[in-house]
């Protein structure tokens, strides 16, 4: 097990240093020190949808870390559904709240983490390494500003039973056969639900893969070069408004996150990009549902290749806080097997790590159905790819430039006013 | 035994008169009306300067810098509002702004009139009626729209099942997911939730008719639409100029609505001005130019208030 608090010998040491050199004129400042290790480190993360997950770390992780060090972990719970980052931003502006966090959007606040490359490292170099695509987000500058925990893997959610129905064996294996699916289960009344609205993963998660798998990027690999305006991307915005208005519910361009959960459960629709929520739900509620749900990775497009957007979890320590030295040795702990993967398996697997020691654990053997969500790391890409993932390019995501490109397209605008007006805004967003 | 009590008395007396001259010119100085008015609004002066002036004092200053989250901040001048003003997704969201308060306060204004004159007719049941139609005003915002969620869901929607179970449609509308069905749907929950304001406040508003006005009229022969025209809506006036005034402000700068319901989308088309700023602020860290859309709602505000000022000194 890692040493969870600060080495009592170099405080000593040091306060022998201080003591003699400072005198009582620093005795204040030493008082301060001596009672380094602190009373409780608040850790800020959103709410699991396994709650096992968020369990097992309240009522197994938190006593232990607080009978090995005598420090409590406050585990402040943040809403999901997209309050999380305005609430970390307001933390970060005001330099109070949490002493670590699952740092979302962390490119907006890279500044106020301190540099976690000893963890990140030797967690690397003790399981397995870590997939190339994950450093683009957590280094910075040649230092790593957080420590990926996990993906939230995104990838297709479909009704076996009814794609079966309509004769079709297999998932799609590319966008094409795609839609030709979509048409034959719209007709049995069984619609595709794709989610385009203003929310913060359903969207991307299929939209920029499509994207990308018609060869298109947003930027350069720079992130100095608009990238968007050429005409793959206007086939790629044919395309989905010819799959939304042929093989989609019309309800879904407004979609917020948790829409096409509900209409999945609600036998609404056949199909959707999502995380393995729905299939949790459904086990838990309606057993029956929960029989006939498969998951497939996302179909490939025309220049042959399949993609899948990353949704990370990254924790990160608040340089503000009063002791972030205390709050990384918590980190370390958490990164450690012994309490790392116990944490991960309580989650049954929602949470996919990044570290290649987790690529074939018997854990993705207890549901099969959930392997695709492990599959997806292999071709993850960041929304940012291939540019760095930066403020800007979290601009472009908040502000869902790309997803409206689409989604504009469906409601009856031009493919060229599209592509126009989302360049015109990456190129206000990117200066 | 007298002796002791007049002395004591007389000491009983003494003590406190040293003080009372103290109190009395604190008590004298209380009582002046500049002094004992500015007493009183200190606290909420102080209150409003730090909640409100504060930051809005900072929102202005914000906007003239180019400034992220966690980042330094450098001074652009009109910058961000050269930006804005060039940007299709402002002009969109304050031409959606605008149609969205205009709409929702005249369907306000009108419902809440006539729930006012419905309520102010005597009926079984009439106060338990009167406090039920407070309920939309009184539930938390965000719960209610969480609510309006579930009931214009397309296919288990409480809209869309009536539909399909009376047979008026086989399939009902997609409330949320077309530009037009979104915008009306926004719409819609705010007026749900604001008509309580109007219809209560107007029928406080007709409670203050003297009964003798109206039968005055009907004696000179008016009809009921003409005792409606020409006594209640002229002394319902001054109620529904401020009332329509702060339903404009509140509408004007409505957020968790939309937030909850279709936090802008489908592709922008109910993106408030006050969704905007947030997404720009808080979503995509962009401080300075969100606090200039912000700052844009401004003189709409300023202009508001500027009338009620006028109207209430007029008064």
């Amino acid at each position: 097990m890692a040493q969870p608090v600060p080495s009592t010998a170099t405080r000593r040491d040091f306060l022998k240093l201080a003591g003699g050199a400072a005198g009582v004129a620093g005795a204040p400042w030493i008082a301060r020190n001596v009672q380094a290790k602190p009373a409780i480190i608040t850790f800020a993360r959103e709410s699991s949808y396994v709650k096992n997950f968020d369990e097992h770390f309240q009522k197994v992780m938190v006593p232990a870390y607080q009978k090995a060090t005598g420090i409590k972990i406050d585990y402040q719970i943040q809403a999901a559904g997209g309050g999380a980052v305005p609430q970390l931003v307001s933390m970060v502006e005001n330099k109070s709240g949490a002493d670590l966090a699952w740092v979302q959007q962390e490119w907006l606040y890279r500044d106020a983490l301190v540099d976690v490359s000893d963890i990140a490292e030797a967690a690397g170099k003790e399981q397995g390494g870590w997939y190339d695509e994950i450093k683009a987000l957590s280094v910075d500058n040649g230092k790593w500003k957080s420590v990926p925990q996990a993906n939230i893997g995104q990838c297709m959610v479909y009704r076996k039973d009814w794609f079966d129905e309509a004769g079709i064996k297999h998932f799609p294996e590319t966008w094409d056969e795609f839609l030709e699916a979509g048409i034959k289960l719209k007709a049995k009344g069984h619609p595709y639900g794709m989610s385009m609205g203003h929310g913060f993963a359903d969207n991307y998660s299929w939209l920029y893969p499509l994207l990308w798998s018609y060869g298109v990027t947003v930027m350069d690999k720079a992130g100095k070069k608009v990238a968007l305006d050429t005409n793959e991307t206007a086939k790629a915005v044919d395309f989905v408004r010819k799959l939304y208005k042929e093989a989609c519910i019309e309800d879904c361009i407004g979609w917020l996150d948790p829409h096409n959960n509900k209409a999945f459960l609600t036998s609404q629709i056949s199909c959707t990009n999502n995380a393995y929520s729905i299939m949790v739900s459904a086990k838990r509620d309606l057993p029956e549902m929960g029989k006939v749900i498969d998951h497939a990775l996302n179909p490939k497009g025309p220049n042959g290749q399949r993609y899948h957007a990353l949704v990370p979890v990254t924790h990160g320590v608040f340089a503000y806080g009063p002791d972030p030295q205390a709050a990384k040795d918590f980190l370390r702990w958490t990164m450690d097997p012994k309490q790392f993967r116990p944490w991960i398996a309580s989650g049954d697997m929602y949470f996919a790590p990044y570290l290649h020691a987790f690529d074939k654990v018997p854990e993705w053997d207890i549901e099969p159905r959930v392997k695709p969500y492990q599959k997806v790391l292999e071709t993850g890409k960041l929304t940012s790819w291939p540019a760095p993932a930066n403020r800007a390019h979290g601009a472009v995501i908040n502000r869902w430039v790309v997803i409206d490109m689409f989604s504009k397209a469906c409601t009856g605008a031009p493919t060229k006013t599209v592509i126009a007006e989302a360049v015109a805004q990456l190129k206000q967003i990117y200066g | 035994m007298s002796e002791v009590v007049e002395a004591s008395r007389a000491t009983a007396l003494a003590a406190p008169a040293h003080g009372s001259i103290r109190s009395g010119r604190l008590g004298a100085l209380v009582q002046r009306e500049s002094v004992f008015s500015w007493l009183m609004l200190t606290p909420p002066v102080l209150f409003l300067l730090a909640f409100l002036g504060y930051p809005f004092f900072y929102g202005v200053y914000l906007s003239f810098f180019r400034r992220e989250v966690a980042g330094s901040a450098s001074f652009v001048g009109l910058g961000n509002f050269v930006i804005l003003g060039n940007d299709p997704i402002f002009w969109q969201a304050v031409r959606n702004t605008v149609l969205f308060t205009a709409v929702a306060t005249v369907l306000k204004a009108s419902g809440g009139l006539g729930m006012a004159l419905v309520m102010n007719q005597s009926f079984r049941m009439k106060a338990l009626t009167r406090a039920s139609l407070l309920l939309p005003f009184i539930v938390p915002t965000v719960l209610s729209t969480v609510a309006w969620q579930w009931i214009l869901d397309p296919g288990m929607g409480l809209f869309n099942r009536l539909l399909v179970v009376s047979g008026l449609a086989k399939t009902g509308p997609s409330w949320l997911g077309t530009p037009t069905m979104a915008m009306i749907s926004i719409i819609m929950v705010n007026t749900w939730r604001g008509l309580p304001f109007f219809g209560i406040s107007i029928l406080a508003g007709l409670q203050t008719i003297p009964v003798e006005l109206h039968e005055s009229a009907t004696i000179d022969g008016a009809s009921t639409w003409g005792r409606f025209r020409y006594v209640t809506l002229p002394a319902l006036l001054p109620v529904i100029f401020i009332v329509t005034t702060f339903s404009i402000i509140l509408t004007f700068f409505d957020f968790q609505l939309v937030y909850v319901l279709t936090g802008g989308g489908p592709a922008n088309s109910t993106h408030l001005m006050a969704t905007y700023a947030y997404s720009l602020s808080m979503g995509a860290g962009q401080m300075g130019l969100g606090s200039a859309v912000a700052l844009s709602m401004v003189p709409v505000l300023g202009l508001l208030l500027v009338l009620l000022t006028l109207y209430v000194r007029k008064d």
